[in-house]
Order: C-alpha cells, then sequence, then structure tokens
C-alpha cells in the first residue's frame, strides 16, 4: 500500500466529487457529511468520470453522470447489483490532510 | 509527477488534482460520424421562423404530450431527456461535438416534439418553421453539422410537400420519422407520398423509436416503468414496422430507399431474418394482395425478407447493449452484419448517451476495420454526397 496525499480538507466540497492521479490511478474522491470516500474514478459502465456524478440517497450513493448507475461510496458496489463495482481505496484525515491509501 | 513528501511519521506521495477527459484518446485519431443528435431549439427561436397565420395564432409551444420518466422516483433528478444539456445553435452543437470526439453530426429534431404535437397542421408550419431555422442560423455555422428534416409524418402529404420544399439543401442528410405501437406501420403503402418525395432527392429515412406520450397503445397502456416503455417496447414496434417495409413492398418499389432506424435494438436481428425469410418461403401468397403489388401486378418480393435487409436497412447503435463474454459480442456483431449495417450515434442528451468509447474499447471483438465501419465508414456508404 502506498499513502497519497490528497490535500487539505477543505479542498473538496461539501457533496462534491473531485478527481486525482495517484501513481497510475485516477481516484474520485468525495466528501459526504463530512466524511471522505475514494473510488476509481472510470465507471465500470462506459467510462464516465465518476468524481462529475452527483451524491444521492441521503449523500450515501454517488450517481454516475453518463447513465446515472448508483455506487455505494463506502464500498464501490452498485446499489442494484453488487457485482458491478468500482475500486474503494481507505481514507484517513490525519490533522487537516486527506490521505488515501493505494 | 508525484512528489514524494514526509509526514509526521510517514511518507506518502502527492496526488495531483486532474480533471479527466472520459473520451477515448483514440477516437480524436479517428473519423466519428454520430447519426443521431437531438437538437431543441426553443419556443421563441420557432415562433420567430412561423408563417402566417400560424405565427399570430399560436402563443406557446404546442407540446402537450405527457412525459413519462422514472424521475419521481429518484432522488437524483435528470433521467431522461435533456440529462446532458439542451443544444439550440449551433455553437453549442460545435461545443458537444468537440466533448465526444465527434466530427460531423446528424441532428434529429428535438425527441419529444413531433410526436407530441396532434394537430397535424400545426405540427407541419411547426416542422418547417424547425428546418428554416436549420437553414438560416445552424447550417452557416459548420459543415459538420447536418441534418434530419422535420416532418409531419403522420400526414404523408404534408411531409411530402416540406421534403419537396427544403431536400435540395445539402445540409439535410434526411427525414425524420418516428416508428412506435402508436402509429400505423412506415411500411405501409399510405405512406408513399413520402418516399416518393424522398426519390427526388436521394434522401434517407430516419426512423426513431418514439410515441410513447401519452400511451394510447393497448400494450403498452400496462407498461408502469422506464424500463418497459423505453428499454423493451422499442425492440418490439422496430421490428414490426421493419417488418412492413419488406413484406409490403415498399423497397421493391423504391430499390435505392435507404432506412436508418434508431433506437430499436438490433440484437433480435438473426432471429427476425431467419424468421421472415422462413414465413416468406412457405406462407408469401398473400404478398400479391398488398398495396404496392396490387398496383405493379406482381405476385411475389424481388427477393427473400432478409436481403432486404442488407441491402436497404441500416441501424445506429445506440444504446448498444454489450455482453461482458467478448466472444458472445463477436457473435452478435457478426450475425448483425454490423460491419455494414452499424452507424454510431451517441443519442446526445438523453439518459442512455453512448459516447463511442465502447467502439474501441472492446479491441478482441471490434477489431480496427470495423471500428472504422462503425463510426464513419458506414454512415459515409449510407450517406453518400450528403455528408
Ligand atoms: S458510464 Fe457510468 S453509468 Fe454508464
Amino acid at each position: 500500500m502506498v499513502d497519497y496525499l490528497i490535500g487539505a480538507v477543505g479542498d473538496i466540497p461539501e457533496g462534491m466529487g473531485r478527481a486525482f492521479q495517484a501513481g497510475r490511478r485516477t481516484v474520485a474522491v468525495f466528501k459526504s457529511k463530512g466524511k471522505f470516500f475514494a473510488l476509481s474514478n472510470r465507471c465500470a459502465h462506459r467510462g464516465a468520470s465518476l468524481c462529475d456524478g452527483e451524491l444521492s440517497d441521503n449523500g450515501t450513493v454517488v450517481r454516475c453522470p453518463w447513465h446515472n448507475w448508483p455506487y455505494d461510496l463506502a464500498t464501490g458496489e452498485h446499489r442494484l447489483d453488487p457485482k458491478e463495482k468500482q475500486r474503494s481505496f481507505p481514507v484517513r484525515v490525519e490533522g487537516d490532510r486527506i490521505i488515501i491509501s493505494i | 509527477m508525484n512528489e514524494a513528501l514526509q509526514g509526521n511519521n510517514f511518507y506518502f506521495e502527492k496526488a495531483a488534482s486532474v480533471q479527466p477527459d472520459p473520451i477515448n484518446p483514440k477516437l480524436r485519431t479517428m473519423e466519428v460520424i454520430d447519426t443521431d443528435f437531438h437538437f431543441t431549439p426553443g419556443w421563441p427561436i420557432i415562433r420567430d421562423y412561423l408563417t402566417e397565420p400560424f405565427k399570430s395564432r399560436i402563443f406557446h409551444y404546442p407540446a402537450t404530450g405527457l412525459e413519462y420518466n422514472p424521475e419521481p422516483a429518484n432522488e437524483k433528478p435528470g433521467v431522461g431527456q435533456d440529462t446532458h444539456g439542451i443544444a439550440q445553435t449551433g455553437a453549442d452543437v460545435l461545443k458537444v461535438l468537440d466533448q465526444f470526439a465527434v466530427d460531423t453530426v446528424i441532428l434529429n429534431p428535438g425527441y419529444n416534439r413531433p410526436q407530441s404535437i396532434f394537430n397535424e397542421p400545426v405540427l407541419a408550419a411547426i416542422s418547417s418553421a424547425h428546418n428554416d431555422y436549420l437553414i438560416d442560423k445552424v447550417f452557416p455555422v459548420s459543415d459538420r453539422i447536418r441534418a434530419n428534416m422535420m416532418v409531419c409524418h403522420r400526414d404523408p402529404h404534408m411531409a411530402a410537400a416540406e421534403i419537396r420544399r427544403v431536400g435540395h439543401h445539402k445540409q439535410f442528410a434526411g427525414v425524420f420519422t418516428e416508428f412506435s405501437a402508436l402509429y400505423e406501420q412506415l411500411g405501409n403503402a399510405k405512406f408513399d407520398p413520402i418516399f416518393d418525395a424522398m426519390q427526388q432527392h436521394g434522401l434517407v429515412l430516419t426512423a426513431h423509436s418514439g410515441g410513447f406520450f401519452p400511451h394510447f397503445s393497448p400494450l403498452w397502456n400496462g407498461a408502469r416503468t422506464w424500463i418497459e416503455l423505453f428499454g423493451n417496447a422499442p425492440i418490439g414496434n422496430c421490428m414490426a414496422h421493419l417488418a412492413a417495409m419488406i413484406v409490403q413492398g415498399l423497397f421493391d418499389k423504391y430499390p435505392e430507399q435507404k432506412i436508418l432506424f434508431q433506437e430499436g435494438g438490433m440484437w433480435w436481428l438473426p432471429d427476425f431474418m431467419l424468421r421472415m425469410d422462413d414465413f416468406y418461403l412457405g406462407s408469401g401468397g398473400d404478398i400479391a394482395l398488398v398495396e404496392r403489388k396490387l398496383a405493379s401486378g406482381e405476385r411475389y418480393l424481388h427477393k427473400v425478407p432478409s436481403e432486404y435487409v442488407l441491402s436497404n436497412v441500416r441501424f445506429s447503435t445506440q444504446p448498444i447493449t454489450i455482453p461482458k463474454n467478448q466472444k458472445h459480442f463477436s457473435w452478435l456483431l457478426e450475425l448483425c452484419h454490423a460491419k455494414d449495417l452499424f452507424c454510431y450515434s451517441s443519442d446526445w442528451p438523453h439518459q442512455t448517451l453512448d459516447p463511442a468509447n465502447w467502439v474501441v474499447e472492446n479491441p478482441a471483438s471490434i477489431d480496427e476495420d470495423l471500428q472504422k465501419a462503425i463510426l464513419s465508414g458506414n454512415s459515409r456508404k449510407l450517406y453518400g454526397n450528403r455528408l
């Protein structure tokens, strides 16, 4: 596992996603109700950028901007079929810093 | 490049903030033609181009059909039409083309407008206004823009008059019509005035799935879900319209006429072709009784039904479904004659949008030649000098 510094807690607005290049991976990091979540950015369906998706289901899901697939922020699983899964990555906050592990 | 940093008790890499382009970069090196893009100029624009007596008698856009979508049951709105935006000008169109790596586009008139205007003379007048706006303000913006003209296809004589009026304009690539369970099959001889007019200009007929709002078809009155109305209904409706075109002799009367079906699916095609041929060879007797054969004196078709699919019919690809097993995908593409019949489409801006990534991201099933055929080659052959 490699730790990547994403940025400061204030860099990602509440309810939004941002994409980061962490080594070879492009990761979408979301802030929902004060907590941070990280999923691989490229949607498993047809390749949209999940960082541009909107949060729904009381902030527990990101909806893909192209075809609306709902992915659980915590697990990366599609809400209707867990076999359709985005990779998810552990996120922690240390002081003011967001760090993900890949 | 990621930078190594030292934290309080550990080392970590710095991740760079990025704005990924979800469009596969290979598409920017290839020619891409989009055969289904919905262009929806608003009422103030259309009204400007109306002629009298309509201009002074219509005050609002007369789109009165109900729109069904699952939005009431979705926390996040935006499923359905206009999910990805609204294009009302040539500049709007070019911006989207650049975003999605499309070189040339064929615009369709705004999705639910033709079908939801009940009054046919009003629909014909709005169609003319739409077409005149294209000619006046949109086509001059770029040669990358083509369009299917809007007509009132439910009245074939009105539609034919519009085709004759504007069909000479080279940026009209074809004529937009809709197939659904609410309309008589486009293959019926009552539509011959449309096909007569199209022959003069060599235009392609686009038959796009439509006609859901409101539900008047007894079968689909029982539907309750978006999945039924948009996922399922167009498949059967498409087959019904295509079958009529073939067995009612449309292509015998108009052998050069090309049809592009949109959003009716295509993986059903192998069964359709085999089944139509089988029924024709065993039970083709009553073909002698269809209007066109009564008029021509012929008793049978000129060839078996499946051959007309290959010679006269094409399918735009959106919304394509892709099996996870690449071998199955290859088989489907081969059985459906994708190398000759499939023309890429996006359906922008609707929720079932298909950016062209899938064409270049399945090389085990779609080799370089097939990629080129789907993205542009088949459309170029279909539209000839209209593209
Ligand atoms: S690309 Fe994400 S839902 Fe289709």
